[in-house]
């Protein structure tokens, strides 16, 4: 029974989703974290 | 003890009297159940299907689709002068309020389901007078199901500015289980099988209404809370 | 917090990152190269490997969902609150990725992409419940009422999962349809070397769990003080 392409479109999908996933995670977490030391210095510039 | 009955029974009264002024409620939910079934009968090629097979499951969509209009209807109606506010602030439990609407959209609903009964076995052509007791049962139950999530839920989702669609939303998922249930029951009774054969599932049915009502006397503080 | 403390709690993520990379990569090894190839389904099997961890971490992330649904309501701490948004969040993606792989294993093994079989259709309604659960979050503004109301819908949607089990078990055992089911691999006549390798695929992905709740965690907690501070501007000017 020859059913690799089955097996391979699972991987990809499953690998392919994790890594998304936490890619999209961190990508979000980098935006926010700079959001917030904008956020701060702009605060500290005001005082 | 009685004067949390007389609350409860003070709310249901107050749906009442509006439903009675008003009349939009009950012929709106009637109409829309009765639109529901002949638009299945219309998408289900009855020469083909037994109409005893589909029946049961096109009868309870029907219940399930005109009773969310319902559901959607007994909370906003609170909302939109500030009714909520009102019976919050009376010095009443919020369990008696839930209660007070479980019970009347309970009747409600009921009341539009003895409706559309005589007109299902009509349309299908299905004798339900033999079996008239065990459905009741079964309908009964499935109700009080729908509605003690299905109140719950429109309490909570009448606070949100989308209601209408997230209502359905909530609810649905959480209905498969009796939805499953009482199609089957009532499938099995109108092909003549007796109330012991299916004791499983009433005992399913049956649980589930007892710990969603259990849940929300548990969780209503926390939703009618301003 | 310090700068140690934070300095300390880096150094505990980077170990967690590190542990479960190493993990997945362990488990790969293991899936791919040293696992025997099964007899009945060939290759296609291997995919149990991570099918099967995938559901237990999304099954997992809901119980979390759950427990911390009940800890918000009794202790209203809005730390709760945040746990079971990420948990519930990272629940959805597992349970995606259980949907997707189980009709590419179905296919080959029983010819159908579907089957109304139990454990697939109560799997896709707990989806559509936490689905919804999102939804909720998604459609409220952020406050006290979101998380109550979140954490109703979590507890009630829990709850359902035993029913939700056994309407779709006897809905289906009338119909004795799948016969395919029994022979899913999972039985007791496992050979030890894939039972070894399962384990270490579920111990990676609880690792990856963890890991994932941790990212999750502080993005909610870096949206809560962008938040306070943006309020405090406005305040005070």
């Amino acid at each position: 029974m020859d059913n690799l392409g089955f097996l391979f479109a699972a991987n990809v999908c499953v690998w392919g989703g994790i890594v998304f996933y936490v890619y999209t995670l961190k990508q979000r977490n980098r935006a926010l974290e700079k959001d917030l030391d904008l956020l701060k210095e702009t605060l500290s510039k005001e005082r | 003890m009685n004067l949390f009955l007389s609350q409860v029974s003070a709310i249901v009264w107050k749906d009442f009297v509006t439903e009675l002024k008003t009349r939009e409620l009950f012929s709106a939910m009637f109409i829309f159940a009765l639109l529901v079934i002949l638009i299945f009968i219309f998408s289900v090629n009855l020469s083909i299907v037994k109409a005893s097979e589909v029946g049961p499951g096109i009868l309870w969509v029907a219940f399930l689709f005109s009773g969310t209009l319902g559901l959607n209807r007994s909370f906003v109606l609170e909302k939109e002068n500030g009714c909520l506010m009102g019976l919050m602030l009376a010095p009443a439990d919020r369990t008696a309020i839930y209660f007070g609407k479980l019970i009347s959209n309970l009747v409600f609903l009921s009341i539009m389901e003895l409706f559309i009964l005589p007109l299902f076995m009509i349309f299908f052509n299905i004798d339900l007078i033999e079996y008239l007791l065990p459905l009741l049962l079964v309908i009964f139950l499935g109700t009080l199901g729908f509605c003690a999530l299905g109140t719950l839920l429109s309490s909570l989702a009448s606070n949100l500015k989308t209601r209408e669609i997230m209502l359905p939303i909530l609810l649905y998922p959480l209905l498969v289980p009796i939805v499953i249930g009482v199609v089957r029951m009532t499938g099995q009774i109108l092909a003549g099988e007796p109330l012991s054969g299916m004791m499983n599932w009433i005992g399913l049915t049956a649980s589930f209404d007892i710990i969603y009502i259990g849940v929300s006397i548990m969780t209503i503080d926390h939703i009618l809370e301003e | 917090m310090n700068p140690d403390a934070v300095e300390e709690k880096q150094e505990e993520g980077n170990i967690l990152v590190w542990l479960t990379g190493f993990g997945l990569l362990m488990a790969m090894i293991g899936i791919f190269i040293y696992v025997p190839t099964e007899r009945t389904e060939g290759v296609i099997q291997r995919i149990m490997y991570f099918h099967v961890p995938c559901a237990w971490l999304s099954f997992f992330a809901f119980f979390v969902v759950f427990i911390c649904s009940i800890l918000f309501l009794w202790k209203k701490d809005r730390e709760w609150d945040i746990y079971a948004h990420a948990s519930a969040g990272i629940g959805v993606v597992f349970c995606s990725l259980v949907l997707i792989t189980g009709p590419i294993w179905a296919r080959p093994i029983w010819g159908a992409w579907w089957v109304w079989d139990a454990r697939l259709t109560s799997t896709l309604i707990l989806w559509l419940i936490y689905v919804a659960y999102l939804m909720l979050r998604a459609q409220s503004d952020a406050g006290s009422m979101r998380a109550r109301y979140a954490a109703v819908l979590g507890i009630v949607g829990f709850l359902n999962i035993p029913f939700i089990h056994f309407s779709v078990l006897w809905w289906r055992t009338f119909h004795p349809q799948p016969k395919v089911i029994t022979n899913e691999g999972i039985g007791k006549g496992m050979d030890p070397s894939m039972l070894a390798t399962l384990g270490l695929s579920l111990f990676a992905f609880t690792l990856l769990y963890f890991l994932l709740m941790g990212e999750r965690v502080r993005q909610e907690k870096l949206k809560d003080e962008i938040d306070r501070l943006k309020r405090e501007k406005l305040y005070s000017s």
